[in-house]
């Protein structure tokens, strides 16, 4: 039972052209997300879980179907407010980091509140608490070329979390990372999720952030399989 | 503002990337400026060389007269109207007599032309004060390059042949009163200077002259029957023409140039947009739209320029300032290019030139900035996100 719910899916289909015919990633996925969920779409490569996200992201469009983010409909959202509706509400944790590579540790993480026009002392704090959040107060004038991998994506994290979003996206989150760098960053997680309410949904195969997981959501060639 | 600061922060992040760029383009801001400075000043100084030594304040030409073709001279001279003479009473003008003639130094015959000129006058700066010296022979006036072409010197003696206004050839000898040294060769070259009187005297022709120089600051140019007053954009219109071909030709190099700083940054941009493409994508998520990062590119592109105004202003700053101090020494006998042209040219840069170098380039830069991140439009952030797009 869904408290708040705050991402509703309707009978989502998603094609790719391929040649002259097309290629379903989603078929049909009907679901719900609450607040404060940590949630997981479980499935093998290409069981459309990375897809499902980039939707619930707003950065891709259903072929058919309803997806409603926070109110919004994906659909019919123009590049306007598609991005701030990402820039406002949603954070992204992706596989490989994506950390800008001139900026540094705090630069990274101040860039989501810059594109939100905050002021520079409030930035200067909620930066500060983010990477408290993530232990990586030390770093703050490294470059990610100086970074390890499990640093790197804790700083990912924190600028996922530094704007306190209602929903954070994170598409194979410890892919790059050693176990113990895994579970650090996936107990990290877990805190937030309930220090701050955040909605966590994770694209995951692995099985380390699967057992973190309060729900698991099965894909299979872009089939719900259980919810 | 955002995007301005964004831009900044990646271009000095890019660290040697950026500056070498920027530095391709200091260089051509500091070429450009260079070579148009240089035309600027050459232009000055041959303008005010040809005011000085032969245009005045602008000259009444007999109707006549025409210094293109020298079958007129025999016709284009007379006594010059009351209100002209005025002028010349006032020291507000000055005449000239021309005609042609030729002289025999050491045996050798050079086809010249006579100019009288009162040696009194104070308009042109052609010492004419020398022909005053008093001696049994015609005193005569020449130009330096005159006297290296005829191998003479202050104190020679040569036999000067002339037609009278009957159309007889009558002779006398000549002697050298003066050397003078200048930049503009229509008065150097196969000219002799000598007294008007005298040259009135010897074509039998008194009070009559072909043109009658102003005075530089002079603005009153009265009308005169049988004279047309030529002002100095007529008389420097040969000036403005050589200025003109050489900046054809100067705006050559000027396109070579920035095509070599432009390709250096739309070379940048098309890589950047390549190489950058997790960037591009993952500012996307982060909530800035398409719009917005290739604002972002192109703000990038375009600071290339403004970085190198700065460097240019540090490295082009002093060589610039001690050209415009030292000049620049032509090469060679510059006599022998037949324009005005000083020994030592002085490049001129105004505010105006580095004021539209910069804005040109700017601009330029921003369009060919602009031009690749066009691309990010269509890019798709979900490839791009994971630097997939080939």
């Amino acid at each position: 039972m869904i408290s708040e719910s705050i991402i509703t899916i309707k009978g989502l289909t998603k094609d790719f052209p391929v040649g002259s015919g097309y290629f379903r990633a989603l078929n049909e996925v009907n679901l719900e997300f609450g607040r404060g969920e940590f949630a997981g779409l479980i499935g093998p490569s290409g069981s459309g879980k990375t897809t499902l996200l980039n939707i619930i992201g707003s950065l891709d469009t259903p072929t058919k179907g309803e997806v409603i983010v926070l109110g919004k409909d994906i659909s019919h959202l123009n590049s306007q407010e598609s991005a701030s509706l990402r820039k406002e509400k949603l954070g992204f944790i992706f596989q490989s980091y994506n950390l800008l590579p001139v900026y540094t540790v705090y630069e990274n993480v101040e860039f989501p509140l810059l594109l939100l026009n905050l002021p520079e002392t409030e930035r200067k704090k909620m930066v500060m608490e983010a990477l408290e959040w993530v232990g990586l107060t030390q770093k703050v004038k490294s470059r990610p070329s100086m970074l390890s991998g499990g640093e790197c994506q804790r700083v990912a994290i924190a600028r996922a979390m530094v704007k306190k979003p209602i929903i954070v996206l994170a598409d194979e989150p410890t892919a790059n990372l050693d176990a113990e760098n895994s579970h650090h960053i996936l107990r990290t997680m877990a805190t937030l999720n309930q220090e701050l309410n955040t909605t966590f949904i994770f694209a995951t195969h692995d099985e380390k952030v699967i057992s973190y997981l309060k729900r698991r959501i099965t894909l299979a060639d872009g089939s719900l399989v259980s919810a | 503002m955002l995007s301005i600061k964004l831009a900044y922060k990646n271009l000095i992040g890019a660290g040697l990337r950026t500056w070498l760029n920027v530095f391709v383009l200091s260089l051509a801001f500091v070429i450009i400026i260079w070579h148009k400075g240089m035309l600027d000043g050459w232009d000055h100084q041959a303008k005010s060389d040809m005011i000085a030594w032969e245009c005045g304040g602008g000259q009444y030409w007999n109707d006549k007269y025409d210094p293109n073709d020298l079958f007129t001279l025999e016709e284009s001279h007379g006594i010059l109207p009351q209100t002209l003479k005025e002028l010349e009473t006032k020291k507000e003008a000055t005449s000239i007599l021309i005609s042609q003639g030729s002289i025999y130094p050491e045996g050798r015959m050079q086809s010249v032309l006579l100019k009288g000129i009162d040696p009194d006058q104070q308009i042109l700066d052609i010492p004419s004060t020398k022909l005053k010296t008093a001696g049994s022979e015609i005193q005569v006036l020449i130009g330096e390059y005159m006297a290296k072409t005829n191998r003479l010197k202050k104190g020679d003696v040569f036999s000067m042949r002339w037609r009278t206004s009957n159309g007889a050839f009558d002779a006398a000898d000549a002697v050298v009163a003066g050397i003078f040294k200048t930049n503009v060769p229509t008065v150097d070259a196969a000219q002799l200077w000598l007294p008007i009187e005298t040259l009135r005297q010897m074509l039998d022709m008194p009070d009559e002259s072909t043109i009658l120089v102003t005075r530089q600051i002079s603005e009153n140019h009265p009308e005169a029957k049988g004279w047309k007053f030529q002002n100095l954009s007529i008389l420097l219109s040969d000036v403005d023409k050589m200025i003109q071909a050489k900046s054809i030709s100067g705006s050559i190099l000027w396109l070579i140039l920035m095509m070599l700083a432009m390709l250096a940054i739309f070379d940048t941009q098309v890589l950047s947009i390549f190489r950058r493409q997790k960037e591009i994508g993952t500012c996307i998520a982060l909530g800035m739209t398409k719009g917005q990062v290739i604002r972002l590119f192109t703000i990038e592109g375009a600071m290339h320029s403004i970085f190198a105004m700065i460097v240019a202003l540090l490295w082009g700053t002093p060589l610039l300032y001690l050209q415009a101090v030292k000049g620049i020494t032509m090469p060679g006998d510059k006599n022998t290019y037949g324009i005005t042209i000083a020994d030592v040219l002085y490049p001129s840069y105004s505010l105006g030139l580095v004021a539209s170098t910069c804005i040109i380039v700017f601009i330029t830069t921003a369009i060919v900035s602009y031009l690749p991140s066009r691309k990010i439009a269509g890019m798709n952030p979900t490839e791009a996100i994971r630097g997939k797009i080939k």
